[in-house]
């Protein structure tokens, strides 16, 4: 089998809002209005890649994630994944299935690291036989090891988390589904779940994720999708979708100029670069350029600030990132 | 794909971590057990008994030879509460696990594993049942104590009646567990119940007393007769109906009301998996 | 301390009861188990005192001789109303100091220079509320279910015993409250008090049915004046005189505790400052 996951057309609609007991009573028509979360999404997860999911908030990114994992049945569309039917597998693919969904407090605070373990374990249906030795080998790989009979209510956040993508890999998953996994960690905490990911990936299993940081998925994935408003509007391998966007720098410019010249000065900028985003703030013009080359545009800023004797106040040259092909996808910033 | 036998018994290995993690958890609030254990004890057994002595003509409780055929007022009301303890493990077993799940989001993973999500209900169920088993054993003890042993032997009948009556216990387990899936906040409403429930199976009264009414409500449920055939077999007291039949009634009721229960839960479940409004507290 | 700071701690204290008020209207969704426990609750008992009279002449004689009155109804509901106003209270302080310390307010009150006292008394008003709402509808039950009338005259007697007794149980719960603050949970100990309450004070009976040792405790404490004389002023038609000797130890009685709950609370508080948190949680 090559491919994890494949979708098609998966579309979830959510109704907004309750039915009240006296409304169903009378049989009034359902005047609910409903709310397309995910609209429509294709994917293809090959085996053994890291594919990541960005999106801005309320994209629709842990709605995908869970109709995925099982827990939210689609509206409309279908899906396979690691061979079995989202909607009539279901107990097939959880069988098989590693998903960090909820973050580090979905654990039993009131339990040590070894029986949350020993808990999952029977719920994933491992043989009894082999359970204790699997979790003693899951501890180690998460470093948890000299931990394991500590309670989790005197774990930090770090920890926790680790634990939580411990008991993902119980069923010794072949697909790994995360939401989110470094969100609320510390720098070091989540360079040290990035290294883990990455670590997976080279045992061969297949990992999709969610993830609000582009360097995180710059770094980790080997595709990315791009969702906002439920659908996906661009799809590639991050150096892929950096050349979609036909330049290379990103210069971010401030002229201090009477608001009269912004005009001008932005006709001129065009010629070199295309801009994405303009403000004014305390009296000075922000533009940021997307160029081939910075080389080429900066002498012609010069001279236009010369021609409409405004004064340039500060130039910033930067390689092209993903979150200008995000915000020139979805006219957004990622963190709003 | 697993057999079938696999099948039966991974799923039973499930149930049965779910329901040694529910007592694990709850033995680290030690002294919540120990209340909990001995709460019917002066919740409800004392104020009966003294509201028995209100009404006590030379010490004999008259009243309740004429509406139950007893004078033992204390072993009537110790039995009754035996009872209750049964009955009410399928509310708080249930009710209190998955409200505490849902608040501390441990129900989602739980729902990502392949073990079905029916074995959730059966586990806590299975918890409660084993407290209440624990319970009833520490109360009993207490009870042949201080009232004498003549009460003990005779309780042989309640081992069955009790069996019997513990498939309904599970039925309301998937009841109240549905109850609790559906309504964000239904801690009246499961509390109410199994107060109703308790006081209609006859726990502190015997149900003569109820209007007509409500008595029907009695018949529809299991506890009544499970209770009534133990009380029979240890005091004597008048039976509600023939022995035999109360036999077929228990195991009827018990049977209709898990029908009843699951199929609740299952719908339940499905509208869950529509909506996506689990771990969203 | 100054006039200022008192003219400051006067207006936290209204502000504190002002928030507590708040919190009472988003009781809203909840007011149905408001009007169901004191109805339900004294109607089981009811429904037992019915088997333990057996519709004898003797047996209804035996009460009204060790009660002084025929009400059998009216006993049992005022003595579960005080039951329930009585949980309340225990309930209240403690847990809207602990909702308060979880969810870190309780750190950004004591930020501010308004005295500790405030924060542990501020609520008390506000449970009069509680305490006319239970005896209200107590008394619309009273009226409609058993033809039990009472007068405006009875009720003002009655209002009156109420407030003479709320220092004393304000300051059982505030003693509570301090204590959950210092060990968190304390469920299991504020139900065992609850349940002596119900075992000693009376709910359900007239504390001469109690062995002598149990009379002695229940006359050490305050729930026992208090359900006796709402008894004797709703029920007897007694006068406030008849019941003053009674008012007045329990006035006693709630300015010793009060002293004992901001005392417990001080030192609360001292530990909390020495090592750096209150309970663990
Ligand atoms: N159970 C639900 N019922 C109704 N609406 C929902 C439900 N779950 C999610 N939504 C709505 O669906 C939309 C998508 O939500 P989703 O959680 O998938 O976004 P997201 O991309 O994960 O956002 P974030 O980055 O904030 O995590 C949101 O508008 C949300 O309000
Ligand atoms: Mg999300």
């Amino acid at each position: 089998m090559t491919t994890a996951i494949v979708a098609t057309g998966l579309t979830k609609d959510f109704e907004k809002g309750r039915r009240t007991l006296w409304q169903r009573l009378r049989r009034e028509p359902d005047r609910r209005e409903s709310f397309r979360a995910v609209d429509g999404i294709d994917l293809n997860v090959e085996s053994g890649e890291v594919f990541g999911i960005l999106g801005p908030n309320g994209a629709g990114k842990t709605t995908t994630m869970r109709m995925l994992s099982t827990l939210l049945e689609p509206s409309a569309g279908s899906a396979t994944v690691l061979g079995y039917d989202l909607v009539s597998q279901a107990r097939d693919i959880r069988r098989r299935l590693g998903a960090v969904l909820s973050g580090e407090r979905s654990l039993y605070w009131k339990l040590t690291a070894r029986e949350n373990l020993e808990y999952f374990a029977a719920l994933y249906h491992v043989p009894p036989r082999e359970a204790a030795s699997r979790i003693d080998r899951i501890l180690e790989v998460v470093h948890l090891e000299d931990r394991a009979d500590d309670y989790v209510e005197k774990f930090s956040t770090g920890m926790r988390q680790r634990l939580v993508l411990a008991r993902a890999l119980l069923p010794e998953p072949s697909l790994l589904l995360l939401d989110e996994p470094t969100v609320g960690l510390d720098p070091q905490a989540a360079r040290d779940l990035r290294e883990r990911v990455l670590q997976l990936r080279d045992e061969g299993r297949t990992v999709l994720l969610t993830t609000h940081y582009m360097e995180e998925a710059d770094q980790l994935c080997d595709r990315i999708a791009i969702v906002d408003h439920g659908r996906i509007v661009a799809l590639d391998t991050p150096d892929g979708l950096k050349r979609g966007l036909k330049a290379t720098e990103v210069v971010r410019l401030e002229v201090t100029a009477p608001e009269s010249a912004d005009a001008a000065l932005v006709g001129h900028v065009q010629r070199a670069g295309e801009v994405t985003q303009r403000s004014r703030e305390d009296g000075s013009l922000h533009l940021t350029v997307h160029c081939g080359s910075a080389r080429d545009l900066v002498p012609l800023v010069i001279e236009a600030a010369r021609d409409e004797s405004a004064e340039v106040r500060n130039i910033q040259v930067l390689p092209i990132s993903l979150e200008d092909v995000f915000i020139s996808l979805t006219g957004r910033a990622l963190r709003e | 794909m697993d057999r079938p036998m696999d099948e039966i018994r991974n799923e039973w290995r499930a149930a049965r971590a779910i329901a040694r993690k529910e007592l694990l958890v709850f033995r680290r609030y030690r002294l919540n057990a120990v209340n909990q254990v001995l709460q019917p004890l002066y919740q409800t057994l004392i104020p009966g008994v003294l509201l028995g002595a209100t009404f006590a003509v030379g010490g004999e409780a008259l009243g309740l030879a004429e509406t139950a055929g007893t004078t033992d007022l204390t072993g009537y009301l110790f039995l009754g509460m035996l009872a209750l303890n049964l009955g009410s493990a399928g509310f708080w077993a249930v009710a209190y696990s998955l409200k505490m799940e849902l608040d501390a989001g441990t129900l989602e993973p739980g729902w990502l594993t392949p073990t079905r999500r029916e074995t959730f209900v059966i586990g806590m169920t299975l918890a409660g049942l084993v407290f209440a088993l624990l319970a009833t054993a520490i109360l009993l003890a207490i009870g042949t104590w201080f009232f004498g042993a003549q009460l003990a032997p005779r309780l042989v009948v309640a081992i069955p009646a009790l069996a019997v009556a513990s498939i309904g216990v599970l039925g309301i387990g998937y009841l109240i567990g549905a109850i609790v899936l559906r309504m964000r906040e239904g801690n009246f409403f499961v509390d109410a119940t199994d107060f109703i429930f308790v006081a209609l199976s006859g726990a502190a009264f015997p149900i003569v007393v109820l209007p007509e009414a409500v008595r029907w409500i009695s018949y529809l449920l299991p506890t009544t007769y499970a209770l009534d055939l133990m009380r029979v077999a240890a005091l004597d007291t008048r039976p509600l109906l023939a022995v035999p039949l109360e036999w077929v009634a228990m195991a009827l009721t018990s049977v209709a009301l898990v029908a009843v229960g699951r199929a609740a839960w299952l719908s339940t479940e499905h509208r869950m998996r529509m909506l996506g409004t689990i771990g969203q507290h | 301390m100054s006039l200022a700071d008192l003219r400051g701690d006067v207006r936290a204290f209204g502000a504190a009861t002002i928030k507590e008020w708040r919190i009472l209207r988003r009781y809203k969704g909840s007011l149905l188990s408001f009007v169901f426990w004191p109805i339900a609750l004294p109607l089981a008992y009811v429904f037992q005192a019915h088997a333990f009279s057996g519709g004898r002449a003797d047996t209804a004689a035996a009460f009204a001789a060790r009660t002084g009155t025929n009400e059998v109804a009216g006993f049992l509901f005022v003595g579960w109303a005080t039951y329930m106003w009585l949980s309340i209270i225990l309930w209240g302080p403690g847990t809207s100091l602990r909702t308060e310390q979880v969810r870190g307010s309780l750190e950004a009150i004591f930020l501010t220079p308004a005295s500790r006292l405030v924060v542990l008394f501020g609520p008390a008003i506000s449970q009069l509320v509680w305490a006319i709402w239970i005896f209200a509808v107590v008394g619309v039950a009273l009226w409609l279910g058993f033809g039990v009338s009472i007068g405006p005259l009875e009720a003002a007697r009655a209002l009156g015993v109420i407030l003479v007794g709320i220092p004393a149980l304000y300051a059982i719960g505030a003693l509570f409250a301090a204590v959950v603050l210092r060990f968190g949970e304390v469920s299991a100990l504020v139900q065992g008090v609850r349940g002596l309450f119900t075992a000693v004070c009376g709910m359900s009976f007239p504390i001469v049915v109690l062995p002598d040792l149990a009379q002695r405790v229940a006359l050490s404490l305050p729930p026992t004046y208090l359900i006796a004389d709402l008894r004797a002023v709703l029920l007897t038609g007694a006068g406030i005189g008849q019941v003053a000797g009674d008012l007045l130890i329990l006035a006693a009685m709630g300015g010793l505790l009060a002293v004992l709950a901001a005392y417990a609370f001080r030192r609360t508080e001292q530990y909390a400052r020495r090592g750096g948190r209150l309970a663990q949680y």
